[in-house]
């Protein structure tokens, strides 16, 4: 076996820049699983999240030039391009229209079960999972749904303050259970 | 403010998330600036969720990596080896600027080994012409030190008998010598001293028998003794100046040399 090399965030990044495949694909190979959790956690469907997460690493690498170190680690900028891809595709008409569809099969034959309960057991899911509902709605639909807090608070019909407070409170718990994991 | 109660208040984990709307990030931005402490936060924050995030990997299916790789190949090549390919190139470089110029040493080599061929090659085609030459006159020399050798065996020979044949009246410059084998009675001639012939003209001996002249042969050209007729009796020999080819009887007023057997 070839001794695998190891990379900090702060050499990985000027490789990446010189568009080196061999770091990219030690990239790949360190970060798809990660990120493949996170996809899989919003689009709910293994066969879309292979699509995503190919269209997300193409980006990573087409806008790596535009990653700077200074405002966050690699990883959070890469989990933000993961996620924003997730919701754009499962707020594209194509998968709406699919959606639709299913939830009307599934809700005739299974009754009442959620897409989501389905990978509840993926990754930051579980946490959310855990999370008391009057806080589990709102990370599920801000970050699993990608709703402003603006919009939830005009799907839940309560003040955007109350959004917030709550939000930063499910937040707190969260981090909290993160850091225990 | 308290520092620690913001920090604590799960604006970091929703700016770090993607939750946190425009106004919270902005807010949050300027207070990193200016405490440390929420930066450090902020970064403890992002290595958790990635350190969170790396122990819940999902492994996706291989050919996703295939995929992306495939659609990215054309995008690597010009740029995937940016430190190897500087170098070869520059090697690259080198070695072209020096075979370039190997190239021309060569090629003016050529030119000048080629004239240097030629000349040589003359040289030596004026070498083997001059070489035949010294060989065929070589072998000319070796024939006639050969004759010479040949003439004097025989004169020395004690069976060969020698008639000296000085200048008659008025020629008195001119002398030859017989020399006559007592065995065989071959008759050879010495023209020791003869005014070169004119044109048309040649010298014969003739062998005096019973008062007679008899023909004994022409003197042609050769090396040392000429061989003559043979004569089994004479008792003196003479040499006349005669048409070239010689005549049947001898032009006495022509007579050069003529000497007594014995």
């Amino acid at each position: 076996m070839e001794a695998v090399q190891k990379y900090s965030e702060s050499e990985l990044v000027p490789l990446l820049k010189q568009r080196s495949q061999q770091v990219y694909s030690y990239l790949y190979d360190n970060y798809a699983g990660a990120l493949y959790s996170t996809i899989v956690g919003i689009v709910s469907d293994t066969e879309l999240a292979n699509d995503v997460l190919q269209e997300v690493f193409i980006k990573i690498w087409r806008q790596i030039d535009s990653y700077d170190a200074g405002r966050g680690r690699l990883f959070t900028w890469m989990l933000n391009i993961a996620r924003n891809a997730s919701i754009d595709t499962i707020r594209s008409k194509g998968f709406q229209n699919s959606r639709a569809n299913r939830e009307l099969t599934e809700n005739v034959y299974e009754s009442a079960g959620s897409v989501e309960t389905k990978t509840d057991t993926i990754g930051l899911r579980k946490i959310v999972a855990q999370l008391k509902e009057e806080w589990r709605v709102l990370v599920e639909l801000s970050y699993f749904q990608g709703y402003t807090q603006d919009e939830i608070a005009g799907i839940l019909q309560i003040p955007l303050g109350t959004v917030k407070t709550r939000m930063r409170s499910a937040l707190q718990q969260l981090s909290k259970q993160l850091k225990e994991k | 403010m308290d520092v620690n109660t913001y920090i604590q208040s799960g604006v970091i984990e929703s700016y770090i998330m993607g939750i946190a709307d425009e106004q919270e990030v902005s807010e949050l931005m300027q207070l990193a600036a200016r405490y440390p402490e929420i930066k450090a936060a902020i970064d403890v924050a992002e290595a958790s969720l990635e350190a969170f995030s790396l122990a819940n990997a999902t492994p996706p299916p291989a050919v996703v990596k295939t995929a992306i790789f495939e659609q990215l190949t054309s995008e690597f090549r010009p740029a995937t080896e940016p430190k190897e390919p500087t170098i070869i190139s520059f090697n690259f470089r080198w070695i072209a600027a020096a075979a370039v110029i190997l190239l021309i040493v060569s090629s003016g080599l050529n030119v000048y080994f080629y004239s240097r061929f030629k000349e040589t090659t003359s040289q030596y085609e004026a070498l083997v012409l001059e070489k035949n030459t010294l060989q065929a006159n070589n072998q000319m020399m070796q024939t006639k030190s050969l004759d010479l050798y040949n003439s004097m065996q025989m004169m020395t020979d004690p069976a060969m008998l020698k008639v000296a044949m000085p200048g008659i009246a008025g020629k008195e410059n001119s002398f030859a010598t017989v020399f006559w084998d007592t065995k065989s009675r071959d008759v050879y001639i010495l023209p020791n001293k003869l005014p070169q012939p004119t044109k048309g003209k040649q010298y014969q001996l003739w062998a005096i028998v019973d008062g007679k002249p008899v023909d004994a042969g022409v003197i042609s050209d050769c090396a040392g003794l000429c061989k003559m007729k043979n004569i089994p009796k004479a008792s003196m020999f003479a040499v006349t100046l005669e048409k070239e080819g010689g005549s049947p009887s001898p032009t006495l007023s022509e007579m050069y040399v003529a000497g007594k057997v014995g």
